[in-house]
């Protein structure tokens, strides 16, 4: 199985508002891989830098004037801090844990990305992409009678979608999702989900959860972040059953988290 | 005791908030009184359509068509110009401009506003007059044109001020969805911050507008004061705003000329009425 992407050594900063010059470091000289088409979950407690290590795989904290890091990651045989942003990110989509439908209609929500990037032109092409990509969410069948109508109007589990169906228009190689169902309900939750394990065959997908559970139940292997540090990554169904970490298992079962 | 206090204070606030709106109630009563007194023995039509304004000629006309369409190219020409430039600068100021340069560049817009108006026009007359004159090889600097670059300034605080709040209020992670969607920052601003705060936007202009529809001290000093429909915005011209301030000293108290002035007032109140109420309009939306 071919590593879509290879971390190596990342250690990440973030300027301590306490002392000038200061930083408080929240990921320690970390080493992980994500194997093509599978679903890497990633769990931990909070301030266990799971987020920080979603947002360093597309370059989302590069905007934060108060964040720094060492390491290397690489997507295929690229290094993505020698990328460009922009076509990092279309190959890296990501997903955040509150749905953002941007203040524009379903149809202009998903054509956005392809027509900035200059994927599609034609408008017979722009159709079949929004098709396909609402398709793919499992959104299709609850929009297609009003594409025109604001995004902004769906429910949230909608949104949701809609937002996955808009990173898959521009056909990502990877998609981060950042705990994609903390604000939605146990049914969007369901469905969220269901759409994540389709999504395997075509694309590697980087969960960061809080729900345990959606981890046990979605990921191909389980990664458990403490403190800044990974401390055990496995299959998910090791991870679960006899985790060799003393920590991993108190957080598990629920001991402390 | 306590009782007795609380409504006291509650009486006070309660008059002090009604005396607000029945100020207003009496100055648009007394505008509306003698406003329709002139109408009734003049005419709407006339009044708006004639294009001549000879209020102390025998017989006099009353026409104020070339004090709108003064004050129209005034108005049109100030937006022309302090609509992108504002915009622009609220964009800059909001979105690229770092800290430091921000700060100081907030400070200087809102000292911008606080100039007086009579200043902006003297500056205006002994500065800007006489290069539009030079420049353009025309026989007076006192035109239309100036008029506007001057009311560009002003309206340009308003129009800044109120737009960057309108951009700064987009949500955050507005951006952060566009730009992991692998948008360039400058396609990021424009489609999608620009988008999102353009309500606010317009609101932002409308109340420029306003402000210098209303305007009278700066035009009445560059603008020439010729009372005669314009060609170009490269002749002078004369506003309704500047008319009832140069005229109102002049005339008889209760004559025609005099009601005439309110009149105009009246059409005044009219159009900057509409102008807020649009604002107010689009600003609301942005609230919802």
């Amino acid at each position: 199985m071919l590593d879509k992407i290879r971390v190596e050594n990342l250690s990440c900063f973030y300027a301590d508002p306490k002392e000038k010059g200061g930083k408080k470091r929240v990921l320690e000289s970390l080493n992980i891989n994500v194997v093509e088409n599978e679903i890497l979950t990633i769990i931990g407690p909070a301030n266990s830098g799971k987020t920080t290590f979603l947002r360093t795989l597309n370059r989302m904290n590069d905007f934060d004037p108060n964040y720094s890091r060492k390491g290397a990651i690489y997507l295929g045989n690229d290094n993505i801090f020698n990328m460009n942003m922009e076509k990092l990110r279309k190959r890296v989509g990501m997903l955040f844990a509150m749905p953002i439908p941007l203040p524009m209609t379903i149809y202009e929500n998903i054509i956005y990305a392809p027509k900035r990037l200059g994927v599609v032109n034609k408008k017979s092409e722009q159709n079949e992409v929004v098709e396909q990509a609402l398709r793919d969410a499992s959104l299709w069948n609850e929009v297609k009678d009003r594409l025109n109508s604001s995004a902004m109007k769906l429910s949230g589990g909608q949104q949701q979608r809609l937002c996955i169906a808009r990173i898959l228009a521009i056909n990502p190689e990877v998609i981060l999702f950042d705990e994609p169902c903390s604000g939605l309900d146990p049914i969007s939750t369901a469905k969220v989900e269901e759409s994540m394990m389709e999504l395997r065959a075509k694309y590697t997908i980087v969960l960061v959860t809080n729900n345990v559970k959606q981890a046990s139940r979605v990921g191909s292997r389980t990664a458990f972040f403490l403190m800044g540090k990974l401390v055990e990554v496995d299959k998910t169904g090791t991870i679960f059953v006899s985790p060799k970490n003393k920590q991993t298992e108190d957080y598990i079962t629920g001991r402390f988290g | 005791m306590k009782r007795k206090i609380d409504s006291i204070i509650e009486a006070i606030i309660f008059v002090c908030g009604i005396l607000s709106i029945i100020f207003v109630a009496l100055i648009f009563g007394f505008l509306l009184k003698e406003g329709f007194a002139f109408f009734k023995e003049f005419g709407v039509i006339g009044f708006i359509t004639g294009d001549l304004w000879y209020p102390t000629s025998d017989p006099p006309k009353f026409g104020i068509l070339p004090l709108i369409i003064g004050s129209l190219f005034v108005t049109a020409g100030a937006c022309v110009i302090a609509v992108p430039i504002g915009v622009m600068s609220a964009l800059y100021i909001s979105e690229v401009a770092p800290k430091g340069v921000r700060d100081v560049l907030k400070s200087f817009v809102e000292l911008m506003a606080a100039i007086p108006s009579v200043v902006i026009g003297f500056v205006g007359m002994v500065t800007l007059v006489p290069l539009v004159r030079t420049i353009f090889d025309i026989p007076t600097g006192l035109t239309a044109f100036s008029g506007s670059i001057m009311l560009a300034f002003m309206a340009m605080p308003t129009i800044i001020t109120i737009s960057e709040d309108a951009i700064r209020s987009v949500p955050w992670s507005y951006k952060e969805g566009a730009l992991a969607l692998g948008a360039t920052k400058w396609q990021t601003l424009h489609r999608i911050v620009l988008r999102a705060a353009m309500p606010g936007i317009i609101a932002a202009i409308m109340l420029g507008i306003g402000r210098v529809v209303g305007e009278t001290m700066a035009v009445m000093m560059i603008t020439g004061n010729a009372a005669q429909i314009p060609y170009s915005i490269f002749e002078p011209v004369r506003t309704m705003t500047a008319t009832i301030a140069a005229e109102m000293g002049e005339t008889v108290r209760g004559g025609m000329h005099y009601r005439s002035l309110f009149a105009i007032g009246l059409v005044l109140f009219l159009i900057t009425f509409i102008v807020n109420f649009t604002a107010d309009l689009f600003l609301g939306k942005t609230k919802k």
